[in-house]
C-alpha cells in the first residue's frame, strides 16, 4: 500500500520486432506494462502511473503519471516501433517527470524495460544511478531480449548505484515459453517491497502457476471472498473452543486434588481456602459446582459413618457439613449436634450431651432474660446434672438386675 | 563550557529556549541523500542531548556531502536562531540555506531557488554556537527546508543536532478548507443585503 508515483520506460526499438517472446517482443513488453499499470493502481487507489518511450524519434512522454488506467491502456495503442533506444535520456526524462507530479508525497519510482543492447558508458549509468538515489528515486530494471554480457554487467551497476535498502530491482527473463508478464508477477516490480504483495498479484500469480494449492482452504479469496472468510472464521472458532476445552480438562484435574484435601482439613483452614476459591475470579462457577459435590460427598459419608455408630467423627467435620454458618455458631452447632443425636442415638448420648454442663450452661446464657448466676438457675442445672447421674445409676443397675 | 549569552549557562537553563523541536511534526521529516532512511528523526532531541553522539545520526551517502533537510511544523512558529551539531574530521557542514514554507524541494530546485537565508557555519563541536535569522522573514513558518551543500573536507557530512529557538504559535498557516467552485456562477444565487429594492447586488 505504499504511495507511488511510477514511470514507465518502454523499450519500442528496432529489436523490439524480434518474435522470440511471443507474440512479439514489443507485445509481450505491451502486456507486462499493462499488468504493472494494473497492480500500481489497484494497491493504492491514489497511485499514478506514466509512460514514455525511449527510442522512436527520440525520448517522448506519452502520458504524465495518472492514476486514470484507460488513459495510459489508449497510449498504448498505436505504438511504433524503430529507432535506437536512448537509455540515459529516457531514465533522466522519467525523474523529471516524477519531480513535477502533482502529489508530492508519492514515493518516485521508475521501471525501465530493456530490450535492446546499451550504448552507455558504465561510468555514466552509475553517475545517473547515484543521482536517483540522491534525489530517493527507486528503479526497477526488465532485463529482456538481446542477451549479451556487457549489458547485463551494465544494468546491474546501474542498480547497484541506485539501489537504497533494497527498494530497488532488476529482472532478467531469458526468452523462452512463459510470457514477460506471466515471469514478471511473481517478482518483486510486482509484489512490492517486501509487503507480501497486493491481492491482484498474488490472485494473478496463482492462475499463471496453474495451481490453488496456494490457498489455506482450498478456495481462492479472490473468487470467493465470503467463502473464504467464512471458512477462516470457523476454523478459529473451533481452534479457540479447543483451547478452552483443554485448557479446562487441566484447570480440572488440578482443581480435583486440592479439594479433596481441603475437604479433610480443619474447619478454619476450609474456611480459608473456601474464600481464596470465592475470591479467585475466572471459573468461580464451576468452583462452587465442585465445591457443592464435595460437600454432598462428604455428607454422605458422615451419615454412613454414624450409621455404623462411629463416635469418632469429629465436631469440626460435622459442623461444616451442615452448613456455612456452623462454625461461627456453636450453639446453634450444638443444637444441630443434639438433633441429629436424637434421630439416630440412643438415650444414653442424649443424656451425656445434656450432662455437658458447660454447654448447657452456654445455652442458657444465650437464652434473654437468663442470668447464670441467679440462684434459682444454678439450682436449675445442679438437678439437671444429679438428673443425669441418678439416671446413670438406673441404667446401670437395670443393666445390673438383666444381667443377673 | 561557554554559553554564547552573555552569562553562564549554570545559572539559566537553556533548554527551555531550545524546544521548538517538540512543536516539530517528526513523522513528515524526511531528508534527501541520507544513507540510511529514518536516521534524520534522530538530530531533533533536546538541547541537553546535544552532545550525544552515541546514538543515530544523519550522515549523507559516501562520496556526497550534500543534505537536504525537510522539517514540517505541527503549528505555525516563529524562528530566531538555529544550531547546528556536526560531526568531528570534517565532517561537519560549512554551509546552510534555508527555505520557508515550500514543499517538495530537491537538490536541483534548492541550487537553484534562492534561499531565504544563507549562513556559513563554524565547526561547532561543543555546541555552543547559534545563527541567528533574519526574524522578520522567519515569523510564521510552516515548515523550513535546510540545504547543506557542503562541508569542511570530510567524505560524508555528519550531523548530530538540529536546535530551533523561538516561539510556537498556536495557528495553523492559511490553509483554505473548502472552496466551492462554481462552473456557471450565477449572481441571483448570491442575493446580499442589498438585494431588494433594485440596484446591483456585488458578489462578494
Amino acid at each position: 500500500m505504499v504511495l507511488e508515483a511510477t514511470m514507465i520506460c518502454i523499450d519500442n526499438s528496432e529489436w523490439m520486432r524480434n518474435g522470440d517472446y511471443s507474440p512479439s517482443r514489443f507485445q509481450a513488453q505491451a502486456d507486462a506494462v499493462n499488468l504493472i499499470c494494473g497492480a500500481k493502481t489497484q494497491s493504492n487507489p491514489e497511485n499514478t502511473v506514466g509512460v514514455l518511450i525511449m527510442a522512436g524519434k527520440g525520448v517522448r512522454v506519452l502520458v504524465t503519471p495518472t492514476s486514470d488506467l484507460g488513459k495510459i491502456l489508449a497510449c498504448m495503442h498505436g505504438l511504433e516501433v524503430g529507432g535506437e533506444m536512448n537509455l540515459a535520456a529516457g531514465i533522466q526524462v522519467a525523474q523529471l517527470a516524477l519531480k513535477h507530479r502533482q502529489n508530492k508525497k508519492q514515493q518516485q519510482r521508475i521501471i525501465v524495460f530493456a530490450g535492446s543492447p546499451v550504448k552507455h558508458e558504465k561510468k555514466m549509468l552509475e553517475m545517473i544511478g547515484r543521482k536517483l538515489k540522491k534525489n530517493s528515486v527507486a528503479l526497477d530494471i526488465v532485463n529482456f531480449g538481446e542477451d549479451d554480457e556487457e549489458k547485463t554487467e551494465k544494468l546491474e551497476s546501474l542498480l547497484a548505484a541506485v539501489n537504497n535498502n533494497d527498494t530497488s530491482h532488476i529482472v532478467h527473463v531469458p526468452a523462452g515459453p512463459n510470457a514477460l508478464s506471466d515471469v514478471l508477477i511473481s517478482t518483486p516490480i510486482f509484489t512490492g517491497d517486501g509487503e507480501g504483495g497486493s491481492g491482484f498479484a498474488a490472485a494473478a500469480a496463482a492462475a499463471a502457476a496453474g495451481g490453488v494449492s496456494g490457498y489455506d482452504f482450498g478456495v481462492d479469496p479472490n473468487l470467493d471472498p465470503e467463502l473464504a472468510l467464512a471458512l477462516r472464521v470457523s476454523m478459529e472458532e473451533e481452534r479457540a473452543r479447543q483451547e478452552a476445552a483443554a485448557k479446562k480438562a487441566a484447570e480440572d484435574t488440578s482443581k480435583q486434588g486440592g479439594e479433596q484435601q481441603a475437604g479433610s482439613q480443619e474447619a478454619s483452614s476450609q474456611d480459608a481456602t473456601m474464600t481464596e476459591r470465592a475470591s479467585a475470579s475466572t471459573s468461580e462457577a464451576e468452583n462452587k459446582t465442585t465445591d457443592l459435590m464435595d460437600d454432598e460427598n462428604a455428607l454422605l459419608q458422615q451419615a454412613l459413618a454414624m450409621s455404623m455408630d462411629e463416635p469418632a467423627v469429629g465436631h469440626d467435620v460435622k459442623d461444616t457439613d451442615m452448613s456455612e454458618a456452623s462454625v461461627d455458631d456453636p450453639e446453634l452447632a450444638l443444637a444441630l449436634q443434639l438433633s441429629v443425636a436424637d434421630s439416630t442415638k440412643d438415650q444414653a448420648s442424649q443424656s451425656e450431651v445434656l450432662a455437658d454442663q458447660s454447654a448447657v450452661s452456654d445455652i442458657l446464657a444465650s437464652l434473654p432474660g437468663v442470668d447464670l448466676n441467679d440462684p434459682s438457675i444454678k439450682d436449675l442445672l445442679a438437678s439437671m446434672q444429679n438428673k443425669s447421674e441418678l439416671q446413670k445409676k438406673n441404667d446401670d443397675k437395670s443393666s445390673n438386675e438383666e444381667k443377673k | 563550557m561557554a554559553c554564547l549569552h552573555d552569562h553562564s549557562c549554570e545559572d539559566h537553563d537553556c533548554s527551555s529556549d531550545w524546544s521548538l523541536y517538540k512543536h516539530i511534526d517528526l513523522d513528515k521529516v524526511s531528508a534527501l541523500n541520507e544513507a540510511t532512511t529514518g536516521t534524520v528523526k534522530s538530530v531533533f532531541k533536546a538541547w541537553e542531548h546535544r552532545l550525544n553522539t552515541s546514538g543515530e545520526h544523519l550522515e549523507s551517502n559516501e562520496g556526497d556531502p550534500e543534505l537536504l533537510v525537510f522539517i514540517p511544523f505541527t503549528s505555525d512558529v516563529k524562528i530566531k536562531s538555529i544550531s547546528i551539531v556536526g560531526g568531528a574530521d570534517g565532517t561537519s557542514p560549512s554551509k546552510m540555506r534555508a527555505f520557508i514554507n515550500r514543499d517538495g524541494i530537491d537538490f536541483s530546485d534548492a541550487q537553484s531557488m534562492q534561499a531565504i537565508q544563507e549562513w556559513d557555519l563554524a565547526e561547532n563541536m561543543q555546541g555552543v554556537l547559534e545563527y541567528q535569522t533574519r526574524y522578520s522573514k522567519f515569523q510564521s513558518v510552516g515548515n523550513i527546508t535546510l540545504h547543506f551543500p557542503d562541508n569542511f573536507g570530510g567524505d560524508t557530512t555528519k550531523i548530530h543536532y538540529i536546535g530551533l529557538k523561538g516561539e510556537a504559535t498556536q495557528l495553523k498557516r492559511d490553509v483554505v478548507a473548502t472552496i466551492v467552485y462554481e462552473l456557471m456562477p450565477n449572481p441571483s444565487d448570491h442575493k446580499t443585503r442589498a438585494e431588494t429594492g433594485g440596484g446591483f447586488s456585488h458578489v462578494e
